[in-house]
C-alpha cells in the first residue's frame, strides 16, 4: 500500500498542527524540545554512545588480560574499568536504551501525539545525560568508584574507598534512577490512558505490554536502590553506621537492598525485549504471533516471579537454609513463563515463510545465545554448583550471555526493525549482515571460552594472573575474538550513520508490518497521525488495510496541543487533555538537581542549595503553564 | 492509485464536546501521582524493612543504655496528621460546590496544622540523646525522621501554593484536578507516619520489654 497524501495531509492543511507541534529549531532551542519522539531518539543515540564507550572500556580491560602478569595497566585502574563497564553498561546503556524504544514508540503505536508529561520527559533525559557524563568525567579524572557495579560493601565503606569514586557512585546512581522512575510512570500513564479509541487492553500491541510491565518493575524495583545508595552515602559522607559492623549495621543488609533492585533489573532489561522479539517475528512471518494471551500472561508472570529471585545472588552469603531453598524454588518458577513464550515463538515460526532480513537474524541470534546463557543458569541456580563456580569467570561467561542475547541482540533487533520509522531511510542489509555475523561469532568467542576458565579456576575481577596458571592461551584467543566482537557493532555503527544520509527510502511501512507506528509517515511528522487513528483489532494495519475501512478522531484543535485521553481498560474517549509547549525549564531542573547531587560529594550543605534552588526551578517549570488565561474553551 | 484514497476519511469519534477538564482518574496526573506514591512507598518499606531487618542481627534493640523514647509528642503529631488529612477532605469538598471561601480556610487549616507537627519535631530532634553516627538505631532514627520531615516540608509548601491559588479565585467546581493530587500526595505523606511512628516509638518498647 503506498499511500499518497489524500486531501487533507496535503502541506496547507496540515500547516497549521504541524506548527503548534512543532520543536523550534536552534542549539538553544534543542534544550526546549518535549516531543516523544525528540526525547526518546535522544535516549536511544545517548544509550548507544555510552554502549560504544563501555565497549571500549572492556577492549581495554581484555588488552590487559591478554598476557600473565601485563603491566599495561594497575590493579587500581583495571577495578575502575570493570566498574565501570558494568555501571555503564546496566544503568547507562540497557535500562536507558529499552526506555527510550518504549519512549519514542509506545506513543505511535498506541495512535496518540505525545506522552503524558512531556516536560518530565525531558527533564529525564538531561537527568541521565548529567549523571551518565559526570561518571565518565570522573573516570577521566581517574577518580571512578572502583568496587564493582554492585559496590559491596564493607569495601564501598569509607574505611576501605576513601577517594571520591564511591560518592560518585552512590550520588550519581541515585541521580539516574530519578530518570528510569521518571520515565516508568510516563510510560505507564501513557500506555493505560491515552491509548487509541478501541485499542482495548486485549489489543495492545505485545511491545507496548512489555513496555508496561517493565515500567511497572521499575516502579518497585528502583525504590530499593535508590534507598540503599542513599544510605550508603549517609553512611560515607555522615559516619553513619548502617553498614559498619562495630555500630551494628549489617553488610549484607546492603546486598539484599541491591539485589532486591538487581535481579528485576535483569528483567527490567529483558522483558521489553521479549516484547521486540514477539514484534519482529509477527512482522517477518506475516502472521500475528501464536498465543497473544499466553504471551501476555508470561510477561506479567515474569514479572511478579522475578522479586521472588534476588538472594541468588547471594548463595555463598552463609543464608539459612530454608530461605535457599525458597529462593531455589522461585529460580525453578521463572521457567514456567519463560518456557511458555519460547514455545509460543516456536509455534508462531512453525510452518511459515520466514523473511530472513537483519532484524530476523538477530531474533533468530538471541535463541541460540541466550538459550546457552539459560542452560548455565540451569546451573549455578544449583547451589552446590553455584558455590563451585562463584566469583569466577564462568560466571563472568554466564551473565555475558544472558544479558546479551537477553538484551543486545533483541535491542539491535529492534535498531534495524524501527530505524526506517525512525529516520526515514532503512538500514543497509549487506552491511547489517556482516555485522550480525561478526556480533554472533564474536560473542560465542569471547565468551563461551571463559566457561573453561572459570572451572580451571579463574577468579573474576583480577587485573592479571601468574604464568604458571595455564591461563594465557585461552586469554589469548578471548582478546581476540573481543576485537571481532566490536568489529561487528562498529559495523552496525557505521551502517547507522551512512545509511542516514544514503540508505533506501523507507516509506511508510517498509516490512508490512501490523502496528499502528507503521501508519504514520517515515520518520513521523511534528503531530505523529493528522488524524488520531480509532482502532478495531489487534492488528490494525493488517485488518484495516483498506483505507475505506480506517476510522478517525475528529474534533482535537489544531491551533494548540491536544490529545485524547481514554478509559483505561476498553479505551472509550473520556476527555481531551491540553499538552504544554517546548520549555527550558525542565534543563534548569535537572542542572540544579545535578548540582545538588554533585555538590553533596563535596560539601553536604550544597544538597540544601540544589533543593531550594530546584523550588524555584519548579515554579518557572509550572508558571507560564495558566490555562485559565486562554478560557475560549468550547 | 484507487478511489478511495481521495474520499473523506471516515471520523466515528468526534471529540469537540469532550471536557477539556479533568476532576480525578480522567485525568493523566492523577495517575502520575499515584505513580509517584507507589515510589515513595517502596522508599518507605525499603526504610521499614531494613529497620526490622537490623533488629533482628542485633541482640540489644535499642542499644545497652538507650531507653525507648517518649511517647507523648509523636502520637500528638500523629493525631495532628491525621486531623490535617479530614481538612484536606472538606477542602476537596468545597470546592466541589463552589465554596471557594471555606475551602482557602481548611487547606491553609491543613498547612498549619502541617506545620505545628514540623515544629513540635524539629523540638524532638533537639532532645534526641544520641547522634546518627553512635550506632545503627541512631542512623536509623535520624535518617527516617529527616526523610518524613522534609516530605511533611514539601507537602506543605505545595498546600501553600495551592491555597494561594485559591485566593487568586483559582479552583472552582470544574478546574479542581490542582487540588485532587495535591491531596492525594498530602494524604501519603501524613500516613506514611504511621509505620513510622509505630517502629520508631512503639517498636523498641516492644523488643526490649521481649527482652531483645
Amino acid at each position: 500500500m503506498h499511500k499518497s497524501p489524500t486531501y487533507d495531509q496535503t502541506p496547507e492543511a496540515t500547516a497549521p498542527l504541524s506548527q503548534t507541534w512543532q520543536s523550534p529549531p536552534g542549539f538553544v532551542s534543542w534544550f526546549t524540545h518535549v516531543n516523544q519522539r525528540q526525547i526518546g531518539y535522544r535516549f536511544v543515540v545517548t544509550s548507544l554512545i555510552f554502549f560504544a564507550l563501555a565497549g571500549v572500556l572492556a577492549l581495554i580491560m581484555r588488552l590487559q588480560l591478554i598476557a600473565p602478569e601485563n603491566t599495561l595497566l594497575g590493579a587500581d585502574f583495571y577495578n575502575q574499568l570493570f566498574t565501570m563497564h558494568g555501571t555503564t553498561m546496566m544503568f547507562f546503556f540497557a535500562v536507558p536504551a529499552m526506555e527510550g524504544l518504549g519512549i519514542y514508540l509506545v506513543p505511535l503505536m498506541i495512535g496518540t501525539r505525545d506522552m503524558s508529561f512531556p516536560r518530565l520527559n525531558a527533564f529525564g533525559y538531561y537527568v541521565y545525560l548529567i549523571a551518565g557524563v559526570s561518571l565518565f568525567v570522573a573516570l577521566f579524572l581517574g577518580m571512578a568508584p572502583a568496587a564493582g557495579w554492585f559496590s559491596y560493601v564493607p569495601l564501598a565503606n569509607i574505611a576501605f574507598s576513601p577517594g571520591k569514586g564511591m560518592d560518585f557512585w552512590t550520588s550519581m546512581i541515585t541521580f539516574i534512577e530519578i530518570s528510569a522512575l521518571a520515565a516508568a510512570v510516563e510510560l505507564i500513564v501513557t500506555i493505560l490512558k491515552q491509548r487509541a479509541p478501541g485499542m482495548t487492553l486485549n489489543r495492545m500491541p505485545l511491545f507496548v505490554w512489555s513496555i508496561l510491565v517493565m515500567s511497572f518493575m521499575i516502579l518497585f524495583a528502583m525504590p530499593t536502590v535508590m534507598a540503599g545508595s542513599v544510605l550508603l552515602a549517609l553512611d560515607r559522607a555522615f559516619d553513619m553506621q548502617f553498614f559498619v559492623a562495630s555500630g551494628g549495621g549489617d553488610p549484607l543488609l546492603w546486598q539484599h537492598l541491591f539485589w532486591f533492585f538487581g535481579h528485576p533489573e535483569v528483567y527490567i532489561i529483558m522483558v521489553p525485549a521479549l516484547g521486540i522479539i514477539s514484534t519482529v517475528i509477527a512482522t517477518f512471518t506475516r502472521k500475528p504471533v501464536f498465543g497473544y494471551t499466553a504471551l501476555v500472561l508470561a510477561l506479567v508472570a515474569t514479572g511478579f516471579v522475578s522479586f521472588g529471585l534476588w538472594v541468588h545472588h547471594m548463595f555463598t552469603t552463609g543464608l539459612p537454609h530454608l530461605g535457599l531453598s525458597f529462593f531455589t524454588a522461585a529460580g525453578a518458577m521463572i521457567a514456567i513463563p519463560s518456557g511458555v513464550q519460547v514455545f509460543c515463538w516456536i509455534a508462531s515460526l512453525w510452518g511459515t515463510r520466514i523473511r530472513f532480513a537483519t532484524p530476523m537474524l538477530f531474533v533468530l541470534g538471541f535463541f541460540a545465545i541466550f538459550i546457552i546463557g539459560g542452560l548455565t543458569g540451569v546451573m549455578v541456580a544449583s547451589i552446590p554448583f553455584d558455590t563451585q563456580v562463584h566469583d569466577s569467570y564462568f560466571v563472568v561467561a554466564h551473565l555475558h550471555y544472558v544479558l546479551i542475547g537477553g538484551a543486545v541482540f533483541p535491542f539491535f533487533a529492534g535498531l534495524y526493525y524501527w530505524y526506517p520509522k525512525m529516520t526515514g531511510r532503512l538500514m543497509s542489509e549487506r552491511l547489517g549482515k556482516w555485522s550480525f555475523a561478526l556480533i554472533f561469532i564474536g560473542t560465542n568467542l569471547t565468551f563461551f571460552p571463559m566457561h573453561q576458565l572459570g572451572l580451571e579456576g579463574m577468579p573474576r575481577r583480577i587485573y592479571t594472573y601468574l604464568e604458571g596458571m595455564g591461563w594465557g592461551d585461552l586469554n589469548f584467543a578471548i582478546t581476540l575474538a573481543a576485537f571481532v566482537l566490536a568489529a561487528g557493532f562498529l559495523l552496525t555503527l557505521i551502517n547507522a550513520v551512512i545509511s542516514r544520509t544514503r540508505g533506501a527510502e523507507a516509506g511508510d511501512n517498509p516490512w508490512q508490518a501490523d502496528t499502528l507506528e507503521w501508519a504514520a509517515t517515515s520518520p513521523p511528522q511534528n503531530y505523529n497521525f493528522r488524524h488520531l487513528p480509532v482502532v478495531n483489532s489487534r492488528h490494525p494495519l493488517w485488518d484495516e488495510a483498506d483505507l475505506t475501512r480506517r476510522q478517525y478522531v475528529k474534533g482535537l484543535r489544531a491551533d494548540r496541543r491536544e490529545l485524547l485521553v481514554t478509559t483505561l481498560l476498553e479505551a472509550q474517549p473520556q476527555s481531551v487533555l491540553i499538552m504544554p509547549g517546548p520549555s527550558i525549564w525542565p534543563f534548569l531542573l535537572a542542572l540544579v538537581v545535578g548540582f545538588g547531587f554533585l555538590g553533596f560529594m563535596f560539601q553536604p550543605l550544597l544538597f540544601v542549595v540544589g533543593f531550594a534552588l530546584s523550588f524555584f526551578a519548579i515554579t518557572g517549570w509550572l508558571w507560564p503553564r495558566k490555562p485559565w488565561i486562554s478560557t475560549k474553551e468550547n | 492509485m484507487s478511489m478511495s484514497e481521495v474520499t473523506e476519511p471516515q471520523f466515528s469519534v468526534d471529540a469537540t464536546q469532550l471536557s477539556r477538564f479533568h476532576g480525578g482518574t480522567d485525568a493523566p496526573i492523577w495517575w502520575g501521582i499515584v505513580g509517584l506514591i507507589l515510589i515513595e512507598m517502596s522508599v518507605v518499606a525499603a526504610f521499614v524493612i531494613s529497620y526490622f531487618y537490623l533488629v533482628m542481627v542485633n541482640p540489644t534493640w535499642p542499644p545497652e543504655g538507650q531507653p525507648a523514647s517518649e511517647l507523648l509528642w509523636p502520637t500528638v503529631s500523629m493525631v495532628l496528621l491525621l486531623v490535617s488529612c479530614v481538612t484536606m477532605y472538606l477542602a476537596g469538598k468545597s470546592v466541589n460546590r463552589d465554596r471557594v471561601t471555606a475551602f482557602v480556610i481548611y487547606t491553609w487549616a491543613s498547612v498549619a496544622l502541617a506545620t505545628v507537627v514540623l515544629v513540635i519535631r524539629w523540638l524532638q530532634f533537639q532532645t534526641f540523646d544520641f547522634s546518627w553516627n553512635d550506632h545503627v538505631y541512631g542512623s536509623l532514627v535520624w535518617t527516617i525522621s529527616g526523610f518524613h520531615f522534609l516530605h511533611v516540608v514539601s507537602a506543605a509548601t505545595g498546600t501553600s501554593v495551592v491555597a494561594l491559588l485559591g485566593m487568586k479565585k483559582f479552583f472552582n467546581s470544574k478546574q479542581r484536578i490542582g487540588v485532587v493530587v495535591d491531596t492525594l500526595y498530602w494524604n501519603f505523606v501524613a500516613l506514611a507516619w504511621i509505620p513510622f511512628y509505630l517502629i520508631l516509638y512503639w517498636a523498641p518498647r516492644m523488643t526490649q520489654t521481649a527482652g531483645g
